[in-house]
């Protein structure tokens, strides 16, 4: 089963990335190429642009209809922008013919007051702190000097989050989530192990017999696995996410231990996942102080749904796991006729 | 309501400091060396940790490819023509969607819902039961069956698919009779 829905998300994932990456390729969403008129206010004079200084400070203004017919947006206010101007530069020696066109490269400044498209084209450019743009000089008079710019082409947006939002950042977070548990998971192995030599785990697990053995008949009462599980239980229960998983980790290694055909979960594995999976948690530490925070008048109010959709979840989980376990095409990968 | 507030931090300040020392010193009275017993147990904990490593990189990958690539929208839009007709409002399907695949993206998605909406909307109140009445199925599954080297997971996995099911579903009649 998992073959298949690791299966499903890799494919359906790239697909769609590819999909959407053409589908904006031949729609031009971005207007990659596209010549945007604009005026440079407070421009540098033209002495100075000959000079060797490399780059100006400058106030771009973009007349919105200009604006409005490129991206079909609906701005009505004059669109004023502070960058930064790199413009090409030219040796000295070289006739100004050199260069039909004289341009240069724009830094844009992305505030709160910039339109959402060129703010979108900002993060998918990803260069620090500005929107890069080359321009074209139209006019180069300084009470009037107008230009036409075009912001860096965006491409294949989607198979490059694929690639760094996706694979690359995933499988190291992957790996940070792994390490970051060794220390908890440490601790908590050592408080059991003090546990099962003081036979307060064998204990814990007895006290609960009728329950348990009804849900794990195949686990011994007082075997250490049914301790660990009721302390990863009630560890869920009270909302204590760093000592659940480490209790949850070792009551599966108990239970391997029952496990006489490794690689393939035993029913009663398959059964405290589902326990595990529908998070019977009293307390939901986390939404409840989200809730607060943004103001709630009674973050606590959503206890009570909260707890009755976890219990009917946990009943539903456990009797579908059940019912599934007697399916022959599940019993079968366990007794080994496969 | 703040009491219960105050009595609920209290009790997630006090839990693991009070279990840890009952379990020492209960083991001290049984005299175990629990001193030994606590290294000898904590061992385990980096292979543990090591262990799963493959296993969280195949999941988590597999699902950052599925959310980067925007199959999630995609997903959600297929979808939508469902969620009148469980009652569900249709800004909460992201949410739904995202659940059982990853914690802290569900986690981002039901604060940036209630921060547009409100903690006290419908739909706050919603994506609340939803984040707190299930858990990150696929992440739970990848972590412990692979804590012991299990790939063949039977019927683990439709049974914790259903159980998401239902936990959404229930979360959003629950929402709808109580507060709608």
């Amino acid at each position: 089963m998992l073959n298949y829905i690791w299966l499903a998300l890799v494919v359906i994932g790239i697909g769609v990335a590819v999909w959407s990456d053409v589908h904006d390729l031949s729609t031009n969403k971005y207007h990659n190429g596209e010549y945007l008129q604009a005026s440079i206010q407070n421009s540098p004079s033209a002495d100075s642009l000959s000079s060797r200084l490399e780059s100006y400070p400058i106030t771009l203004v973009i007349v919105p209809a200009d604006f409005n017919s490129m991206y079909g947006t609906n701005i009505a206010d004059m669109i004023r922008f502070t960058a930064e101007i790199f413009p090409t530069k030219r040796r000295s020696d070289e006739p100004d013919t050199y260069l039909p066109e004289f341009g240069g490269i724009l830094h844009i400044i992305v505030n709160d007051r910039t339109p959402s498209i060129w703010k979108e084209i900002y993060k998918l450019q990803k260069n620090q702190d500005f929107l890069l743009a080359r321009y074209i000089e139209l006019l180069r008079d300084p009470r009037n000097h107008r230009i036409k710019l075009t912001l860096d082409p965006v491409k294949f947006v989607k198979l490059n989050a694929v690639t760094n939002d996706g694979i690359i950042k995933y499988a190291k977070t992957a790996v940070e989530l792994a390490i970051a548990l060794i220390g908890i998971m440490a601790l908590w192995l050592g408080i059991m192990k003090i546990g099962e030599q003081s036979g307060l785990v064998s204990k814990l697990g007895s006290l609960l017999k009728p329950i348990t053995t009804r849900l794990f008949p195949d686990v011994p009462a007082d075997h250490p696995a049914m301790g660990a599980m009721i302390m990863n239980i009630s560890a869920n229960m009270l909302g204590l996410m760093n000592a659940a998983t480490p209790l949850g980790l070792k009551a599966m290694e108990e239970l391997n231990k029952l496990n006489k055909k490794g690689g393939t979960a035993t029913d009663a594995m398959c059964t405290f996942l589902v326990i595990n999976t529908s998070n019977v948690q009293l307390i939901p530490a986390t939404v409840i102080a989200i809730r607060a925070a943004a103001g709630s008048a009674s973050p606590t109010e959503i206890l009570g749904p909260v707890i009755v959709a976890t219990i009917i979840t946990l009943i539903v989980g456990v009797t579908t796991a059940k019912l599934m376990a007697m399916l022959p095409m599940y019993k079968r990968q366990l007794t080994g006729l496969e | 309501m703040q009491t219960v507030v105050s009595i609920i931090d209290i009790i997630s300040i006090i839990a693991i400091p009070s279990l840890v020392l009952f379990i020492v010193v209960y083991g001290a009275v049984k005299k175990v060396k629990i001193y030994e017993a606590f290294v000898e147990g904590a061992k385990e904990g980096f292979n543990v940790g090591v262990r799963i490593i493959p296993y969280l990189v195949a999941m988590l990958v597999a699902i950052g490819i599925f959310r980067a690539g925007g199959a999630m929208e995609i997903l959600a839009s297929i979808l939508s023509p469902l969620t009148k007709l469980i009652g569900m409002p249709a800004e909460a399907l992201p949410m739904a969607i995202i659940r059982p695949l990853s914690g802290s993206g569900a986690l981002g998605v039901m604060s940036e819902i209630i921060k547009s909406h409100g903690p006290d909307s419908l739909i706050g109140r919603m994506v609340s039961v939803m984040m707190g009445s299930s858990e990150t199925t696929f992440y739970v599954l990848a972590v412990y069956f692979g804590s012991v080297g299990i790939t063949k997971t039977r019927q683990a996995v439709p049974a914790g698919i259903v159980a998401d099911v239902v936990a959404i579903l229930m979360s959003v009649w629950l929402t709808n009779i109580i507060f709608g």
